[in-house]
């Protein structure tokens, strides 16, 4: 934990200028700050949804919340990129895999990231078991997906 | 109001959605067609290709400037407002101008529904397209380009937009254990008939081989599953079906169009490829149609990616989920190196977004119409009555419209 969450908006946008960040995503970027995978949940109803948005479409109740997720889930979506947009540390050469993962929680709630450097290349397919870890990017946390403990 | 007999005999879902009426049906013709063609070289600015495309348009249906009371200008990027198109043109008074999102049937149904409700008499569509400076070494290099922006985010792990494409991809190959065959054959069918376009950017063949050494982008899809990017415009001239019957050309009717998605449409978040806005697009076209599948001559199923082209198939019921490859493999000529359905429908006749370039449906529609009045040259089906045209993709935009020439 670094307590890097109390940060201003203009650093915390700043710190995730590529990342999309709008008002209704912010709290789950503060989150990645303090390490922890934080996804919107409805307080009334309890569905999750993501992307975030400020009301939930289960129940129409404003009542949204940031909750943090286990992390466990499957690779549901695979892709190896062979070129993209620049970012450190990221080699396309080699092939940068993008697994979207369906997360325990909830049926169809998938978060999409990388993987970690150290996953087993025979391990990276669809409906392999998955759970969160951070790495760093650029000195800012990122959630990535290592192989699952069995 | 009646849906229940006409669900019940075309097996359709009850649930949910919608409406089986179409008062529009047959009331509505395109009549001009206009193109500068396109190129991955450029040198044109948005401008000059949309009034290009829309001068050619408004003569090839007969008509002038002084005609033109409606202007849809395709929001593309970098494109010009339909307001400085209607003072490029010389227009003198509109009463419908419009910027619909991307996709070519935003427009067209604009353009439509403005013509059948009476907001304007004859309507101009107008799509320029232009490579965004990411989209090549040489379009990075023309200062010209430099300003223009990307929907999609910087960052590698992003899984919306044209990087879903490939994601879903590998979901389709997963669950149905398919091979690239299939998206091999969209992918030569386009090329083979680009070969016959002279407005295509690209026209030299494409073989299984080349196909499957090439370089890879965003695995499992390589170069040749993914559009072309290119510069030109394309442009259509709409008005009433009886209007039209005073006009050059035979009119092209449109016979029933929607646009369709579900709600929950996030790329990465999509419940799965068994129900998208593919799926919403043909129940309602099989609503308000009384031509599908068995009665059509030749069908333009969308291809800004080759995996979009076969749930295309798939959803418009030429054959079960998962069963492309099958079909695809079925339903090739080896001599010809293209797909022709049950020996007759051909397929994407102008070569589609892989080879004639990257219009976003445009392209799909404006060869359809050839094709129906007659004038598609060297390419011309000639039994060609009544067209399936479904662009767009996944989740946001996908699209459908059965046009018809009159009985």
């Amino acid at each position: 934990m670094n307590g890097n969450s109390e940060e201003t908006d203009d650093a915390l946008i700043a710190r995730f200028a590529g990342n999309g960040i709008t008002r209704d995503n912010a709290d789950h970027f503060r989150g990645r700050l303090d390490r922890r995978l934080l996804m919107a949940r409805c307080a009334d109803c309890g569905r999750w949804q993501h992307p975030p948005r400020p009301m939930c479409p289960a129940c129409w109740s404003w009542n949204m919340a940031m909750d943090e997720v286990s992390g466990r889930g499957t690779i549901h979506l695979l892709m190896v990129l062979h070129q993209g947009p620049p970012a450190p540390g990221v080699d396309y050469g080699a092939g940068h895999p993008v697994v979207t993962v369906e997360l325990v929680e909830q049926p169809a709630l998938r978060f999409t990231s990388t993987v970690s450097d150290d996953f087993p290349a025979d391990d990276l397919a669809i409906g392999t078991a998955v759970e969160v870890e951070w790495a760093e990017r650029d000195g800012t946390p990122m959630p990535v997906f290592r192989k699952a403990a069995s | 109001m009646g849906r229940t007999g006409r669900h019940a005999d075309a097996g359709l879902p009850e649930g949910g959605i919608v409406t089986n009426r179409n008062p529009m049906k047959d009331q509505v013709a395109i009549v001009g067609l206009g193109s500068t063609g396109f190129s991955r070289e450029g040198g044109a600015s948005s401008l000059a290709m949309a009034l290009a495309a829309a001068t050619e348009a408004i003569t090839d249906a007969g008509l002038t400037a002084a005609d033109i009371d409606g202007i849809v200008a395709t929001n593309e990027p970098g494109a010009t407002g339909p307001e400085k198109i209607a003072a490029g043109l010389g227009i003198a008074e509109a009463t419908h101008h419009t910027k619909p999102t991307p996709v070519a049937m935003f427009s067209l149904l604009d353009a439509a529904r403005a013509v059948f409700t009476g907001a304007a008499d004859h309507v101009l569509v107008v799509t320029p397209v232009v490579m965004g400076p990411w989209n090549s070494r040489r379009a990075a290099a023309d200062p010209w380009r430099r300003g223009a922006r990307s929907g999609i985010l910087p960052v590698p792990e992003d899984a919306t937009m044209a990087a879903a494409y490939a994601a879903w991809a590998s979901r389709y190959i997963h669950e149905y254990g398919a091979t690239k065959d299939p998206f091999a054959r969209v992918a030569i069918n386009s090329r083979t008939n680009a070969a016959a376009n002279p407005l295509a950017a690209v026209d030299t063949p494409l073989s299984f081989g080349a196909y499957e050494a090439a370089r890879m982008i965003r695995e499992p899809l390589n170069i040749y599953d993914m559009d072309l990017p290119v510069d030109g415009a394309d442009a259509f001239v709409l008005t009433s079906a009886e209007r039209a019957r005073s006009l050059p050309h035979t009119p092209v009717l449109i016979h029933a169009a929607t646009s369709g998605i579900v709600g929950k449409n996030d790329e990465d978040q999509l419940d799965g490829l068994h129900r998208t806005g593919q799926h919403v697009v043909v129940d309602q076209l099989r609503r308000t149609s009384d031509i599908w599948i068995d009665d059509i001559d030749l069908f333009y199923p969308y291809e800004g990616f080759t995996i979009i082209t076969l749930t295309w198939f798939e959803n418009c019921g030429f054959c079960a989920p998962g069963e492309a490859e099958r079909f695809l493999r079925e339903h090739w000529n080896d001599d010809a190196q293209r797909i022709e359905i049950h020996g007759r429908i051909p397929v994407n006749t102008h070569g589609g977004s892989l080879s004639e370039g990257a219009t976003r449906g445009t392209g799909h529609l404006r060869e359809a119409v050839h094709q129906l009045r007659g004038t598609a040259g060297p390419r011309q089906v000639d039994y060609a009555r009544a067209a399936l045209v479904t662009p767009g993709g996944f989740f946001f935009n996908p699209q459908g419209a059965v046009l018809r020439t009159a009985p």
